[in-house]
């Protein structure tokens, strides 16, 4: 038998903070039987054993409305048919408790065992607000505990009222909410309002004051924040500063973790001794290791950014303040987010969007995320640009190549909005799923908050996405590795042994075998026929065999187009914008000495790259976020699908307009 | 009267909903916005909607199309 206490409450109580307080890093995510919302479990240590402790998602009323608030009763009747041991700790925000004390009161009444931790008591007292906890408890008929999650106030007291028998087995009065019906669920909500309010108005003294003091110091900064040009303006300022720290300051750790591992690898392989142990490690599982982790700093950052705006208040309002805008799309300003940290990274962007209580609303956005240009397309966007775009191009005196590249950043959102109006008409299509929104006091974000948040969402990616992302790119090794062309290699294999055997050692010329060398791997690789064989499907598009592997090994990542391209130029480095592998683009010809590829070729890659979801890691959260293969499967073909036809039609174009 | 035709920092109090659908009056009431809650329109988001409103002592963010229908009284 379990004994559980399940913490429920309206969103914005404090709940995970009293969640982290009482479980500390005794915690686990998983997701809720059934369902893809998110279930945070922990254990708290008592001294009858331990309590298993969940945090459930955020509930308004005893009238559940969202796919969160279903989970929450549907937990809490699952509890009460299984015979474990359950308290319900109810959370409630001291400064509006005639609103929070709903929930306690309507599942009291609905025969649950429920306590009260009345939370953030430190900011009540700055709003003047007294409190009888003694008189709250008499009225309510529950344990009450007059905490502050966020200061440690109140937290030995919560301990031990939790640990001293206060959960209860027998549970065959409670109600099961599974099968409850619309009318009763009503007069339970009708009743608690009554009691909630009752209880409220003996038991809190208010301050002589129109408006609490919080809230006159959040309308204050609202005004500011939310004025009619002032507003806009902090807005893209604060997604412009979001921006550079994703680049400016994730770059550094990123370079300095691929290098590392780089250097990992190289060092390996110059210990082992040469064949497939050592391509292994130094080309499949180092990598696969870099892959992951190369995404860190970025999801660490974006998060931590996130988490302030989250937990000042800012998000909500940044979220209102674009509402507005987004509904013509069949989108609201909750996507706001997820697109915005698509920019960086579709993963961080698929997980923001776990703040989306609709779950239409929530795969709408889950589907158009990855057309946001991530960061991966970066280096692709950049080596086609710069080899095809001429730098004398300078439409209105601006640099060319630059707005090319700004355009590609307008095409991603244009075609996500584009999309979303598709889907508008379709069974993903909601109305206005939360036509009000609850806008919290601002308040200065806590670095032990923000440090758990942070470290929790990394630890989801790197434990979850991360098996996966390595698992894949371990496979993709053994494709562009075997099998082994002895007969392709060996005269090669034979040269470079004469490069080296020679009097005057010519390191360019062994670099340039080398890579040949690669090239010659690949193309013989599984990868490389595969190549060969999708050439036909590719032809329409302008792509070569070449173009066709280095796409199809992108589907790891997009960026590994350009180290791909890379080798098969035989030019061995991996640089992202090496001049080398762009002059060799520019100059490439066919047998007959017309020019390979041209700017026709360009464009389709460009839309392509743009549109097509070849990122592994991406399709493996999306499947984690979904509870299925079918969405993803279905986002893939789509995106696919799109890209390509887009591709052809630019393709054909730009020849017919520009030759 | 309406929440609508009220002007901005004119403290009202709800008398009830007029038209609203099912779901939105349950979402509305869930978030605090019931009969007999005072309620304070503060400002309009850059984009002229949502509202943001005072309801009791918080804050909601509220789509302008639900104002016509939230009948009010003068508190």
């Amino acid at each position: 038998m379990n004994r559980v206490i399940a913490l429920a409450g309206r969103p914005n109580t404090g709940k995970t903070s009293l969640f982290n307080a009482l479980t500390g890093l005794r915690q686990r995510t998983a997701n809720f039987a059934g369902c893809t919302v998110e279930k945070a479990s922990g254990t708290m240590r008592a001294s009858s054993g331990e309590i298993e402790i969940v945090d459930l998602p955020g509930t308004f009323s005893m009238l559940p409305q969202t796919e969160d608030e279903h989970v929450s009763f549907r937990f809490l009747s699952e509890c009460a048919g299984s015979g474990d041991d359950l308290l319900v700790l109810c959370v409630a925000e001291a400064s509006n408790l005639e609103n929070d004390l709903i929930l306690p009161a309507g599942l009291k009444a609905a025969g649950y065992p429920v306590a009260l931790a009345v939370n953030m008591i430190d900011e009540s007292r700055l709003n003047g607000i007294k409190l009888d906890a003694a008189e709250l408890s008499g009225r309510l008929m529950m344990p009450v505990a007059l905490v502050s999650a966020r200061t440690g106030e109140g937290l030995l007291k919560l301990d031990a009222l939790l640990a001293h028998g206060v959960l209860r087995a027998d549970l065959s009065d409670a109600m099961d909410f599974r099968c409850a019906t619309k009318k009763r669920l009503h007069e339970l909500q009708d009743g608690a309002v009554e009691r909630a309010s009752a209880a409220s108005s003996a038991s809190v003294t208010w301050p002589h004051r129109a408006v609490l003091p919080t809230v006159a110091r959040s309308i204050r900064i609202d005004r500011m924040l939310l004025h009619p040009v002032a507003g806009p303006v902090i807005l893209v300022a604060t997604m412009f500063l979001l921006f550079q720290a994703l680049f400016i300051g994730a770059r550094p750790i990123m370079e300095f973790l691929s290098g590392a591992l780089g250097a990992l690898a190289n060092s390996l392989r110059a210990l082992l001794p040469g064949g497939a142990l050592a391509s292994l490690l130094c080309d499949g599982a180092i990598p696969g290791i870099s892959a992951v982790i190369v995404f860190v700093p970025q999801i660490a950052i974006l998060f931590a950014m996130i988490g302030s705006l989250e937990q000042s208040g800012y998000l909500p309002r940044a979220g209102a303040m674009v509402d507005r805008a987004l509904r013509p799309f069949g989108l609201d300003g909750r996507v706001f987010i997820p697109f915005l940290s698509g920019f960086a990274c579709a993963i961080p962007g698929v997980l923001a969007a776990r703040t989306i209580a609709s779950e239409k609303r929530r795969i709408v956005t889950i589907l158009l995320t990855p057309l946001m240009t991530c960061s991966a397309r970066i280096p692709v966007y950049t080596l086609l640009i710069t080899a095809f775009v001429p730098a004398t191009f300078r439409p209105m005196g601006f640099n060319g190549q630059g707005v090319v590249m700004a355009g590609m950043y307008a095409f991603g959102v244009v075609m996500a909005l584009l999309l979303a109006l598709v889907l508008k008409f379709t069974s993903f299509n909601e109305i206005h799923p939360s036509p009000a929104t609850v806008l919290p006091p601002y308040r200065v974000p806590s670095a032990r908050e923000l440090t758990r948040y942070v470290w929790v969402r990394c630890w989801h990616f790197l434990s979850r996405a991360g098996q996966v992302i390595f698992i894949v790119s371990l496979i993709l090794w053994a494709l562009a590795v075997f099998p082994r062309d002895a007969a392709r290699l060996a005269p090669i294999e034979a040269e470079l042994a004469a490069v080296r055997a020679g009097s005057a050692p010519d390191t360019g010329l062994e670099r340039a075998v080398l890579g040949r060398l690669a090239a010659a791997r690949i193309e013989g690789s599984a990868l490389g026929r595969a190549g060969r064989l999708i050439e036909p499907a590719f032809r329409p598009l302008g792509w070569d065999w070449r173009v066709s592997v280095a796409s199809l090994s992108a589907l790891a990542a997009r960026e590994v187009f350009v180290g791909t391209l890379g080798t098969i130029y035989a030019l061995g480095g991996e640089s992202n914008a090496s001049e080398g592998l762009i002059a060799a683009l520019r100059e490439a010809r066919n047998p007959d000495g017309t020019e390979r590829y041209g700017l026709a070729t360009a464009v389709s890659l460009l839309i392509f790259f743009a549109i097509a979801l070849q990122c592994i890691s991406t399709i493996v959260t999306v499947r984690r976020e979904t509870g299925s293969w079918e969405i993803p499967a279905l986002q893939f073909a789509f995106l696919f699908g799109l890209a390509y036809a887009l591709a052809f039609a630019g393709y054909r174009l730009t020849l017919a307009f520009l030759g | 009267m309406t929440l609508d035709t009220i002007p901005l920092d004119v403290p009202v109090r709800v008398l009830g909903y007029a038209g609203l659908s099912l779901h939105d009056k349950e979402r509305l009431a869930g978030l605090g916005l019931r009969p007999g809650v005072a309620v304070v329109k503060i400002l309009r988001t850059p984009l002229r909607d949502p509202v943001e409103c005072l309801v009791g002592s918080q804050l909601l963010a509220i789509e302008a199309r639900l104002l016509p229908q939230i009948r009010v009284e003068a508190a």
